[in-house]
């Protein structure tokens, strides 16, 4: 196993009650005061840092979380407990609600540390469920919200499908296997060449050496128990990010969902070239791009 | 100091006339700036929508703000507008309209060296650039929509507008004033512009024309859906104001989803109305087209 090296931030402790919580601090690299603190969310098969602090030799700007603290903002990222370097002895399989639940204990904890108010908050595919529902939940912590491989009700969704037939394998299990293989189907099943094979198997070797498995509970209610968010209760300014190969989600499902959101300060994205991990994809920059126009948008002066 | 340059270009025995704004006066063997053409509505001509010159007012003119940016900004008066003279035949419509900027577009790729252009368009300018990049896809890289109405199923102001239908289809002009400009920024949301704002345009406009075209009016109230979001295959950007009245929000999302482009944005702007450019928060309309215009990286 090659050995992969985290440098350049800072770990960080909390707790869920008894349940300890990784996170991981990579704070602004200019002045003056941050633009933002970001708060990244990862999905269902991979620990937050091997998504959002990759880096593969050649690759420029592959860590997100180094390109925005450039730019000014506060950047943070956590293991969701069952994943990575949190805790994972509880026999339950982790599912969306609980990792709302920690989030809202990572972000107490950054609020605590920081000083800051409120979080820009970013999720990718059951992480982007896992974002949605904590800012359901707590809308006063919440500014804006960026969801990306998004899916609401699952209508229409290529992936759900083909994932729905290993259901009762999912519900059998608090935990599924992975392995190399695994990591490159996430880029192969949609379109394989929106990544190259250097990043798939950086992106693997990280993923590996935090895990061998993964928690069976984002799968089983991306199956199973959708929709799990209410767009009515979504308060905060929000960003869809569509990647164009994406098959977790129908394009129809995913407007009928910003449709509802009550917000007037809300975009919806389609991103060229991109399937469903749009960071570890080639078109990486310009997904940076999108998802930090929306972060850098003004709030309004004028709000009738 | 921003370099600006007047020029009259002909679509038939039409006069139309164009405006251009740079950060600085082009240079022979100078590589070309990013172009970008702005599309006026149906009421107010180009330069005095994009460069309007509001007496304390800052960053009004958009032609500075991107000219500023390094982009190459150009608008034109269409038929029957502002500077542009008036054939006397037909009402200047959308179509009409479409045909003004197939004119002037091979012009502005002659003087840039060029081959494709960024195209800004609002309210029925926002259907004039869709029009055109229909007719002519080969020269918009980009296209930026603002205040557009698809349908028109669902839209507050067209119900308003429909019941002078009678008048403005019997008539190739319409009237213009003071009142009526007020009208333009009060009729969606009161506070949302300054007071000002009107006042510049009627100081600008009404020294130029007391009456402006009919057609657009018309092609609004009973000729839509005139565009075919289906056949617009570049890059596309839809800014969507919360207070407009021009469209429900479904129509313009039924548009937005018939795009074949897999590089466009949906962007709805909290505080602004019919008018973003020259709402109180111009600012976040003129991010919300940086951001779109900047070449993916």
């Amino acid at each position: 196993m090659p050995n992969i090296q985290w440098s350049g931030g800072q770990e960080h402790w909390t707790h869920k009650g008894d349940i300890r919580l990784f996170m991981w601090h990579k704070p602004a690299t200019v002045q003056p005061a941050p633009a933002g603190t970001i708060l990244f969310v990862h999905g269902s098969s991979m620990a937050s840092q091997p998504t959002f602090d990759l880096h593969v030799p050649g690759r420029p700007h592959s860590s997100v979380m180094d390109w925005f603290a450039a730019r000014g903002f506060d950047t943070w990222c956590m293991d969701n407990e069952g994943y990575g370097r949190s805790d994972k002895h509880r026999p339950i399989n982790f599912d969306i609600s609980n990792g709302a639940d920690d989030l809202a204990a990572g972000s107490d904890y950054i609020f605590q540390t920081t000083g800051a108010k409120q979080l820009l908050v970013y999720g990718i595919s059951s992480g982007a469920l896992k974002a949605a529902l904590f800012a359901q939940r707590h809308p006063e912590c919440v500014s804006k919200l960026a969801l990306d491989a998004f899916v609401w009700t699952g209508e229409g969704s290529p992936t759900l499908a083909e994932r729905k037939k290993k259901l009762p394998e999912f519900l059998a299990k608090n935990s599924r296997p992975i392995d190399r293989a695994f990591v490159h189907s996430i880029f192969n099943r949609d379109h394989p060449a929106c990544a190259d094979e250097a990043t798939k198997d950086a992106f693997a070797d990280a993923i590996l050496t935090l895990d061998s498995s993964m928690p069976t509970g984002t799968y089983v209610d991306m199956c199973s128990k959708l929709p799990l968010v209410d767009p009515l209760q979504i308060k905060a300014a929000c960003l869809i990010m569509r990647g164009e190969y994406d098959g977790i989600a129908s394009v129809d499902d995913l407007l009928k969902f910003f449709q509802l959101l009550p917000c007037t300060n809300k975009q919806f994205s389609v991103m060229q070239g991109i399937s469903h991990a749009s960071f570890q994809q080639k078109n990486h920059l310009m997904v940076y791009q999108i998802l930090h126009s929306f972060f850098s948008q003004p709030e309004p002066s004028y709000r009738g | 100091m921003i370099w600006s340059h007047e020029y009259f270009v002909n679509r038939e025995d039409v006069r139309l006339y164009v405006y251009r704004k740079r950060a600085t006066a082009p240079q022979a063997g100078e590589s070309a700036k990013p172009v970008l053409l702005l599309v006026h509505g149906s009421t107010v001509s180009g330069r005095n929508t994009y460069d309007l010159q509001v007496p304390g007012g800052q960053d009004y003119s958009v032609m500075d703000h991107f000219a500023a940016l390094g982009y190459d900004v150009w608008t034109v008066d269409h038929e029957g507008y502002g500077r542009s003279s008036w054939s006397g035949r037909g009402n200047s419509d959308v179509r009409t309209g479409a045909k003004d900027l197939a004119a002037v577009v091979p012009f502005i790729l002659q003087e840039t060296g060029t081959e494709k252009i960024n195209i800004f368009g609002s309210s029925s300018g926002a259907l004039r650039a869709c029009l055109y990049t229909e007719a002519h896809p080969e020269t918009v890289a980009r296209l930026g929509l603002s205040a557009l109405v698809y349908t028109g199923a669902g839209s507050p102001t067209l119900e308003q507008r429909r019941k002078k239908l009678p008048e403005y289809s019997a008539s190739p002009r319409r009237k213009v004033d003071l009142a009526f400009y007020e009208g333009m920024f009060n009729r969606d949301k009161p506070g949302s512009s300054e007071d000002s704002v009107p006042k510049a345009i009627a100081a600008a406009e009404l020294p130029l024309v007391s009456e402006v075209p009919t057609g657009t009016y018309v092609d609004m109230c009973a000729n839509l859906p005139l565009a075919r979001p289906e056949a617009i295959p570049c890059p596309t950007l839809v800014i969507r104001g919360e207070f407009d009245g021009i469209a429900a929000e479904p129509d313009l999302l039924d548009f937005f989803a018939r795009l074949p482009t897999k590089d466009k944005q949906f962007v709805v702007l909290s505080g602004i109305a019919h008018n973003p450019m020259m709402g109180v928060v111009r600012n976040k309309f003129h991010r919300a087209l940086e951001n779109f215009l900047k070449a993916p990286l």
